[in-house]
């Protein structure tokens, strides 16, 4: 759950993100990718997509991709910072000719490459070629993964060519002192075989036909070699965990009972944080339950282009994450939050799975395409989810009626809430939001939400959601489409003409709040108290599940435990505050590794005296595991 | 990218910021301008220093402007010729700065409760290399030639070690030695396995990705390095180089350490203490740049 920050740094091209030499190093950010660049990627993963959002890739090159740290998109840089001619990209975009737009900006990115390095060995200054360099070495990380993959022998070619190039082009010292000239003869030969490269592969007049879209070089493809790319996400893409980090309330926690005990729960707490349940690109990109529900709640800043309309809110039957469950439909939902999860049930935004059993195999098998996972694996999944209890708020009683606590404002909302109106048929909010049922009735209704999917059809209903935890959890409706809870009011007393007085609808709104309200909605951290610290106690506890499968001798099922316990171990010591405690932790990981490996030989006496080792110094490092 | 910077003071943008709008700029003293130099994307640089000049200007009573210069060497000189009043710089331009036009060190970047850091020679894990020793013949990458971190203090490390002879002579020990352009890229060309091993800072292995990190270990560390420094010129007014160290100072408060972001996001800043750089004195010397 709190992992998700490393799995993204293990599935994105990571880059330099420094300043003029600074002491210090953000781990947590990706270099910012260039506009032009960063167009061409999001070109590539658009134009996979099925149908394709043409409107979307014209975005990416008109608008600057979303958190860019560059004010302009790629059209307006590439005017302003390049004599490139864009003429060809603009008539694939506006023929809407996927081949001749891939062949175009592809081309278009070789040329910038091309472009730069020519300004580095035109600069009179090694200030002006360093710069140029480091701008065509960007531009070329929109082919570098491709190269690693399809051809490695070439790919280290042209990074030692990168490193004799920015070595060769000299130094202006510092203030005129310890000036290094430039070695002319170096700088051409090393510019040649990045150049020669880009000729053969991207600087091609003819590419042969792309049935996927991706940046693996001519060659590669012409030779008919299978190559695969690994799955990656464009620029723009968030899947890091929201922050603030929203507060987790596990029902036997709050009574005192270590999760350690009880083994069905632990296992499928790791596998709620496993990446490895899924099929690829979802596996392969770190993404896993908790990626969109945090820490049981939801994920605001979760976003991915083409699969987001807008952060928090993802389609995950579009042909990204499993092409065969591409329902085709650009009908990306609103992430709902899990909390007091057995009591939500119909699940679905639609009310279509009475089983969260059927569910939850739904969302692995086809929403995510993964193996079909084993009836262990659902028992501990639904065993930990069942566990997600709502957050306490001392605002709102067992009945949910308002205590003492809430405002004024909230208890004449509370009787607004409460009242039947003729717009609503002379029912109330509260007969769908039961305070008494934890603000739901387990009824799909139609509310008018939706507009009909087609004519004549009856739009959409939607499963009642509960108005519990609702402040941290915006935006609202199955689409995200109102920000706020106000908004929600208003779309109520406009659309089902209710004739609330402004008054009425602030209270109606303060109501709102204080139901949707919690005593302590966040995890805090500290110095100490970190998030480090939050991640190696789940993955410890997670371990602790061989208690259980090893004397069962559960193969299958511990080597499951020991991928995702390693593997998550090891990338979440690089956000160690304690960084002269990270070795503990890669040499914890290792031992896991060491009892997976030795469960894999059947050797189970080894395995279990590995376990027994971890336990030792995993208690042995806790108090520096942050 | 091409945003094309003149050799001096190229980009300037504004900042007073509101209050000021429109004031005419009486006298110099009525105006500090700090020179700022350019880091990977100097498009967001811009955005930066009008955000934290804008907040300095409120702070310090005086419209605040910031430029941004091609390198060191620009801002040395316009702290020389009153183009600028104040600007941020690594340790060794600094002490190059001090000697030639008597630059002032006003306060020092933190960085992990520290106003220092180290260099170190990072190499992969399964590299079977333990030792600065077994690096001879080899091939390394360091950032940049005139890096303290990123160069001059891990080669000096090998200097130490008597496996090489001095500032010049390294050649001889290893077989290349690249200037990568940047810890990150230096890093980087090491965890890829282009180069043996990497000198960088040693916070460096953190731009590696979680994987790589866990692949690679360091086996040398150089004496503390000094972090980087906010200077002023040596004729800055005494009240406004005041206010502005206190305002600088208030950065640390709770409430505005936010905008430390806004200045190439150290964790605060000290008053800087001339003595912590007389190491960097001496390695200037020692390298012929003194």
């Amino acid at each position: 759950m709190v992992r998700n920050l490393t799995r993204v740094m293990l599935a994105t091209c990571f880059g330099a993100f420094l300043s003029f030499g600074s002491a210090s190093a953000d781990p947590a950010k990706e270099a910012p990718w260039y506009p032009d660049t960063a167009a061409y990627r999001l070109t590539l993963f658009l134009g996979n997509l099925k149908p394709l959002p043409w409107n979307v890739i014209e975005a990416a090159w008109s608008d600057p991709y979303r958190n860019s740290e560059f004010s302009m998109g790629a059209l307006t840089w590439l005017a302003e910072t390049s004599n490139a001619n864009t003429s060809s990209l603009m008539d694939a975009l506006a023929r809407e000719d996927r081949q001749s737009l891939f062949a175009a900006a592809t081309r278009l990115i070789a040329l910038r490459i091309e472009e730069e390095l020519d300004r580095a060995l035109d600069a009179d200054d090694p200030a002006s070629a360093q710069q140029a360099v480091r701008t065509a070495r960007e531009l070329y990380r929109a082919f570098a993964d491709a190269v690693a993959a399809a051809d490695p022998e070439a790919s280290r070619r042209i990074g030692l060519a990168w490193l004799e190039l920015n070595s060769s082009l000299g130094s202006a010292g510092v203030l005129g002192a310890g000036a290094i000239p430039a070695e002319r003869e170096t700088m051409n030969a090393a510019r040649s075989v990045i150049s020669d490269y880009l000729a053969d592969n991207y600087l091609v007049d003819d590419f042969a036909p792309r049935l996927q879209l991706s940046p693996l070089p001519e060659t590669a493809i012409a030779g008919g070699r299978d190559v695969e790319m690994p799955p990656s996400l464009p620029p723009g893409s968030d899947i890091f965990d929201q922050d603030p980090l929203p507060l987790l309330v596990l029902n036997f926690e709050e009574q005192g009972i270590d999760e350690t005990n009880l083994p069905l729960v632990a296992y499928g707490d790791m596998l709620f944080d496993s990446a490895r349940i899924f099929g690829s690109p979802a596996r392969d990109l770190g993404i896993a339950c908790s990626t969109c529900h945090n820490r049981s709640d939801v994920n605001q800043r979760l976003f991915i282009p083409g699969a987001s309309h807008q952060p928090g809110a993802i389609d995950v039957d579009g042909s990204f994450f499993n092409p065969i469950f591409n329902d085709r439909r650009d009908d990306p939902l609103d992430i709902p939050s899990l909390r007091g999860l057995r009591f939500t049930g119909p699940y679905g935004r639609d009310g279509r799975f009475a089983s969260l059993r059927d569910f939850t195999r739904n969302v692995i098998v086809n929403e995510f395409g993964g193996a079909e996972p084993t009836p262990f694996m659902l028992d501990a999944l639904l065993a930990y989810m069942l566990e997600f209890d709502f957050l306490p708020n001392s605002m709102l009683t067992a009945e949910g009626t308002l205590t003492d606590e809430a405002l004024d404002a909230a208890r004449r909302g509370e009787e607004i809430f409460n009242r039947p109106l003729a717009g609503l048929g002379d029912r109330s909010c509260a007969s769908c939001h039961v305070p008494d049922g934890n603000f739901l009735d387990r009824q799909a209704h139609d509310i008018g939400s939706a507009g009909p999917a087609y004519e004549g059809a009856r739009a959409g209903a939607f499963d009642t959601p509960t108005l519990l935890g609702t402040a941290y959890t915006a935006p609202y409706f199955h689409d995200g489409s109102l920000p706020t809870l106000a908004a929600v009011v208003n779309w109520f007393d406009e659309t089902k003409s209710l004739g609330l007085a402004d008054a009425e609808r602030s209270d109606l709104t303060a109501y709102l709040e204080a139901v949707g309200s919690a005593d302590e909605p966040y995890e805090t951290f500290d110095a100490e108290n970190t998030s480090f610290r939050l991640a190696f106690s789940e993955l410890t506890t997670f371990a602790s599940t061989l208690d259980t499968l090893l004397p069962r001798r559960d193969a299958e099922h511990i080597l499951l435990l020991a991928e995702t316990v390693v593997a998550d171990l090891s990338a979440d010591a690089s956000r160690m505050s304690n960084l002269a405690g990270r070795p503990e932790v890669y040499a914890l990981a290792g031992r896991l590794a060491q009892v997976g490996a030795a469960v894999r030989e059947e050797d189970w006496q080894t395995a279990e005296a590995h376990w027994d080792a971890f336990k030792v110094e995993a208690e042995t490092i806790q108090e520096r595991a942050f | 990218m091409s945003i094309r910077l003149t050799r001096r003071a190229a980009l300037i943008i504004s900042v007073a910021g509101a209050a000021f709008s429109g004031t005419q700029l009486a006298a110099q003293e009525d105006v500090l301008r700090l020179a700022f130099i350019p880091q990977e994307n100097p498009e967001k640089l811009l955005g930066d220093i009008a955000a934290i000049t804008g907040w300095l200007a409120d702070q310090i009573g005086v419209p605040v402007e910031g430029f941004v210069t091609i390198d060191h060497a620009a801002a040395v000189e316009a702290l020389r010729n009153g183009d600028a009043d104040i600007s941020f710089m690594g340790a060794l331009p600094f002490v190059l700065a001090e000697a030639e036009i008597d630059a002032v060190p006003l306060l020092s970047e933190v960085y992990r409760g520290a106003p220092s850091y180290t260099g170190r020679i990072f190499v992969r894990r399964d590299s079977g290399i333990e030792t600065l020793a077994d690096l001879g013949g080899k091939d390394i990458a360091f950032a940049d030639p005139i890096s303290e971190s990123g160069y001059l203090y891990p080669l000096a490390e090998f200097v130490e070690a008597g496996l090489v002879a001095g500032p010049g002579e390294a050649e001889a020990f290893f077989g290349r030695i690249f200037f990568a352009g940047g810890y990150q890229q230096a890093m980087q060309a090491m965890a890829e396995g282009l180069v043996d091993a990497a000198g960088a800072s040693q916070y460096a292995d953190l731009l590696l990705t979680p994987q790589q990190q866990a692949e690679v270990v360091w086996i040398a560390e150089s004496e503390p390095i000094p972090s980087h420094v906010v200077i002023a010129r040596p004729g800055l007014g005494a009240d406004l180089r005041s206010r502005f160290v206190d305002a600088m100072m208030r950065l640390n408060e709770a409430g505005n350490r936010g905008l430390l972001r806004y200045l190439y996001g150290p964790d605060g800043y000290v008053r800087a203490d001339p003595a912590a750089y007389d190491g960097v004195r001496d390695m200037a010397r020692r390298y012929g740049l003194l």
